[in-house]
């Protein structure tokens, strides 16, 4: 494989990222699995970064997953959309910092309609008046969280604890990066690299010291296919698409899986514990599984983060193989401990694999 | 009706349909057609065709209900056709028309609403830590059965604000924001949404023995969820 | 005695001088290489009758030596202005010409295979296209992959850069069918052992034996062509390439694996052509070819009176088609120089 090639297509693809002042918005997915990523996002870019960044308690889901299993409406959709503009127009914002990738290629998505249909900017201008009496601007900036720890990816490398080399070996570690289908298939131009080889996650991977692991399987969707997952009898087609993955990543032996995604690190994630109970197959080394990180949780083990405090043992693949390999010091006592190191049980079964 | 005009009447499909030259580049990399009997360059060409009798059986099919959405079959679709969006114009179709009841694929589509549409409006989240169940959602493993049952103290540790007030992840959403959701279901066609999904199911329901039980079908609820007749996957 | 100039030194520039010396006048080439033939010399052989391109390239050059023209080497086209019905020419070299009749005859050049990123051309190793191989044709150089073995199973890829809305090009470049064709053939008897794919949408067999080729390509080589656009492709850890498709007649989604992807990259209108376009004020196809004024009894009419077409610079072409179009361009002029 020849780098140049793909720096010619990274340069190809190189988006505008605003540089300051971010209006935030959450992701349903990472709020419930990953919250701690998305404190973690904060806290970078205010006391690392000594960014401007805020959200506000109003904003709600952008309806997405609804969405996307179709049980909303697009004129719906649309409309919280415009609702979630006018917070941010009324905060006086105008870089919007989307947390979630569903979320991202919906804004795009619809950001792109209102241009191709103008009609549709004024029937959802009029429906948000109608139902909340508000008024918005369209940003002038959209960018996914990832894109700002992207951007500045350098100056957290300058102010890393840790890198991304294998201390036992001195070797960088190889590392699959995961993009959200979302981020960059739709509208290629939206997307760090683009959409056949996205930069986003591994121009990160690269600062910190890290090796990036191309795999044949590596454009695949994760599988969570919104209805896909979300009904109990059509699962099947989230697992065998993740296993489909896994078994094509297995001969680079990789160190961890990051992404970009909501969904896709939960998958990833609990799937490889589906697949081990299923089938006993682990794709990681010594019968474990392979850590699945968010970008977030990648960016705070560089900088020293305590990974308890960024929610790491709210997976359910073990991460235990990729700090020590990063020569991360932990507390396994403390691993499952609530708030202030009290007590509060642990899960049954930790000590599989997965 | 015309089945073909009605679907011309969505911006989605308008954009995710221009002209359809049958390369099967869509389907070389769709996620769903490894996996299901299914084929999203045979969807773009069966509407193409405007053959009012086969589009009547996408729509009461359960080939439309096989797409994941994942908007890969855009990237590469030489003659820039989203066979994605078609998807979801058909489906918003189906629905308009009680057809999706017609489908085992498609009837879920009140197990969806149940869950991820009430949590939206009522809530303004699709998703809550309270939706998994360990029972239904076995995926989510050990840990995720410890999270669940210790939820308030797990989400606390990582510095959640799970149902406080103010800021954060899992916040509590302010009763006036939900007002305002509330508000635009009503005024873009969200409930009209949600209650044909009901009142088509509930017709369908009843037609297959479920009964109301006052429980609002939950038993329906429970089989469409769960019922798989095994004949979907590629042989 | 009237001048043409005549912009471009491959196959159609040549062809046209040389018919149009024939009918007495004197002539011009303005050729921006040193050589001529154009691209015509990174190729082995011609479709269908595998004749060597050296053929054609040696009767160019026998024209141009033994024929009455002059060929400006080295050269492009500055300016032109028109005065008093003549033009007048600056070259990059500060020649000044002056010419009753000018023809663009300016080609075509390939599609930049790199502009369809999922195909990882000048990414994955073992990714090449048409014109790489027929220069390994060409070189006769042992074709190998992978720890210097020869590919067991190879796959052309048609239409890369052609009918296709994300590369820019809606057109199809006519030419890459036949040419698939022919270098699987080719292929097959250089390397008897490897399977060969050809991945293709409709297959063009439009003109004189093409379609007996491809019979004879599925008879005697054993060729399989599969009917699916490619989606991409991927290097393994091997650096063999997995490759996606959709065998569209049995409706089934196909994954392969080949140690060898060759490109069929398609034509586009090039540089050369645009700036013609530029210089000498004429109008460009949405495609980017030059706009003839009628397609059926005027392909070699330009928009500016006495500016006239020849060759791939109107459309892809054939070799052969493009010697025709050169041919017809030379009995335009000519008509138009007497009747005026």
């Amino acid at each position: 494989m020849y780098r140049e090639g793909k720096i010619q297509v990274w340069q190809d693809y190189q988006k505008e990222i605003a540089d300051n002042h971010y209006f935030y918005v959450r992701s349903c997915i990472r709020q419930n699995f990953f919250p701690g990523s998305e404190q973690t996002f904060l806290k970078i870019v205010r006391t690392e970064l000594g960014k401007d960044i805020v959200e506000n308690p109003h904003h709600t889901t952008c309806s997405g997953i609804g969405y996307h299993a179709d049980i909303v409406p697009f004129d719906t959709i649309q409309t919280i959309v415009a609702r979630q503009f006018a917070l941010m127009t009324e905060a006086g914002y105008h870089n919007l910092a989307i947390s979630c990738i569903t979320s991202f290629g919906i804004y795009n998505e619809i950001i792109e309609t209102w241009k191709e249909f103008p009609s549709e900017l004024e029937k959802v201008r009029n429906c948000l008046k109608r139902a909340t009496g508000r008024e918005f601007e369209v940003p002038l900036n959209v960018a996914h969280a990832g894109d700002i720890i992207y951007k500045f990816r350098e100056n957290i490398a300058a102010r890393k604890k840790f890198s991304l080399i294998n201390q036992h070996t001195g070797k960088p570690l190889k590392i699959v990066e995961h993009i959200g289908c979302h981020y960059s298939k739709m509208f290629p131009s939206k997307g760090v690299g683009g959409a056949e080889f996205p930069y986003v996650l591994a121009g990160m991977i690269e600062s910190w010291g890290g090796e990036v692991i191309d795999y044949p399987e590596r454009r695949h969707c994760c599988g969570f296919g919104f209805r896909q997952y979300l009904v109990m009898s059509n699962r099947g087609y989230s697992v065998s698409n993740s296993r489909k993955k896994f078994e094509s990543m297995e001969p680079y032996k990789p160190d961890a899986i990051v992404s970009n995604c909501p969904g896709c690190p939960m998958f990833m994630d609990r799937w490889q514990y589906v697949i081990e109970e299923m089938e006993g197959k682990t794709y990681g080394e010594n019968g474990q599984g392979i850590p699945v990180l968010t970008y977030e949780e990648l960016a705070g083990l560089v900088l020293g983060y305590n990974p308890w405090d960024m929610g790491m043992q709210m997976h359910q693949t073990n991460v235990e193989p990729l700090l020590d390999k990063m020569g991360i010091h932990y507390d396994p006592d403390l691993k499952y401990a609530g708030k202030d190191g009290k007590l509060i049980g642990k899960p049954m079964m930790t000590g599989c694999g997965c | 009706m015309e089945l073909y005009q009605e679907l011309t009447r969505d911006v989605r499909f308008i954009e995710g349909l221009k002209s359809c030259m049958n390369c099967g580049i869509c389907t070389a990399i769709c996620p769903a057609a490894e996996f299901y009997d299914y084929d999203p360059r045979i969807i773009a060409a069966i509407v193409q065709s405007k053959d009012e009798e086969r589009i009547e059986e996408l729509l009461k099919g359960d080939t439309i209900w096989y797409c994941g959405e994942c908007m890969s079959c855009t990237t590469r679709c030489p003659r820039g056709n989203t066979p994605g969006l078609i998807i979801m114009a058909l489906r918003s179709l189906s629905q308009e028309l009680g057809y999706f009841t017609e489908s085992e694929k498609g009837r879920q589509q009140l197990a969806i609403k149940r869950v991820i549409g009430e949590n939206i409006v009522y809530r303004g989240y699709c998703v809550l830590p309270e939706n998994l169940v360990p029972e239904l959602h076995p995926e989510q493993g050990p840990v995720g059965l410890w999270i669940y049952e210790n939820r308030d103290e797990v989400y606390e540790r990582v510095g959640a604000n799970y149902q406080g007030d103010g800021e954060g992840a899992l916040r509590k959403i302010p009763q006036e924001a939900m007002d305002e959701i509330y508000r635009i279901f009503e005024v873009t066609g969200g409930f009209g949404r949600f209650d044909k999904i009901e009142h088509f199911s509930k017709i369908k329901a009843e037609s297959m023995g479920f009964t109301e039980d006052g429980d609002d079908y939950s038993d329906y609820v429970k089989y469409i969820n769960t019922n798989n007749n095994g004949k979907h996957t590629r042989q | 005695m009237k001048h043409i100039v005549i912009i471009g030194g491959g196959i159609a520039g040549i062809e046209t001088a040389s018919a149009l010396t024939d009918t007495g006048h004197w002539v011009t080439v303005i050729e921006k290489e040193a050589q001529v033939g154009g691209k015509l010399n990174n190729w082995s052989c011609l479709f269908p009758t595998f004749t060597p391109a050296e053929k054609i390239i040696d009767e160019l050059q026998d024209k141009c030596r033994n024929k009455d023209f002059s060929i400006l080497n080295k050269t492009e086209v500055r300016t032109i202005h028109r005065q008093n019905g003549k033009f007048s020419i600056e070259t990059s070299n500060d020649h000044k010409l002056e010419a009753d009749a000018i023809v663009v005859a300016t080609g075509y050049e390939l599609f930049d295979a790199r502009r369809k990123e999922e195909y990882g051309y000048k990414i994955y190793d073992h990714v090449i296209t048409s014109a790489d191989l027929e220069e390994l044709f060409k070189t006769g150089n042992d074709i190998t992959v992978a720890e210097g073995k020869h590919p067991k199973r190879i796959a052309f890829v048609h239409c890369v850069g052609s009918r296709d809305e994300k590369s820019g090009n809606h057109y199809c470049s006519k030419v890459c069918c036949i040419t698939s064709v022919k270098q699987a053939i080719e292929l097959k008897k250089r390397l008897p052992e490897a399977e060969i794919y050809c991945f293709y949408m409709d297959l063009r067999m439009y003109g004189k034996h093409f379609e007996e080729l491809y019979r004879e390509a599925q008879e005697k080589y054993d060729i399989q062509f599969i009917r699916g656009r490619l989606s991409e492709a991927s290097e393994k850890i091997n650096k063999s390439l997995l490759i996606k498709s959709e065998d569209t007649l049995s409706g089934r989604p196909l994954k392969m694996n080949v140690d060898l992807l060759i490109l069929l990259a398609g034509m586009e209108a090039g540089k050369g052509t645009a700036a013609a376009s530029e210089t000498c004020g004429i109008g460009c196809e949405e495609s980017g070819f030059l706009k003839t004024t009628d397609s059926f009894l005027k392909s070699n009419f330009s928009e500016q009176e006495g500016i006239f077409l020849a060759g791939s610079c109107t459309a892809p072409m054939s070799v052969n088609d493009t010697i025709l179009h050169a041919r017809s361009a030379a009995m335009e002029v000519n008509g138009w120089l007497r009747s005026h």
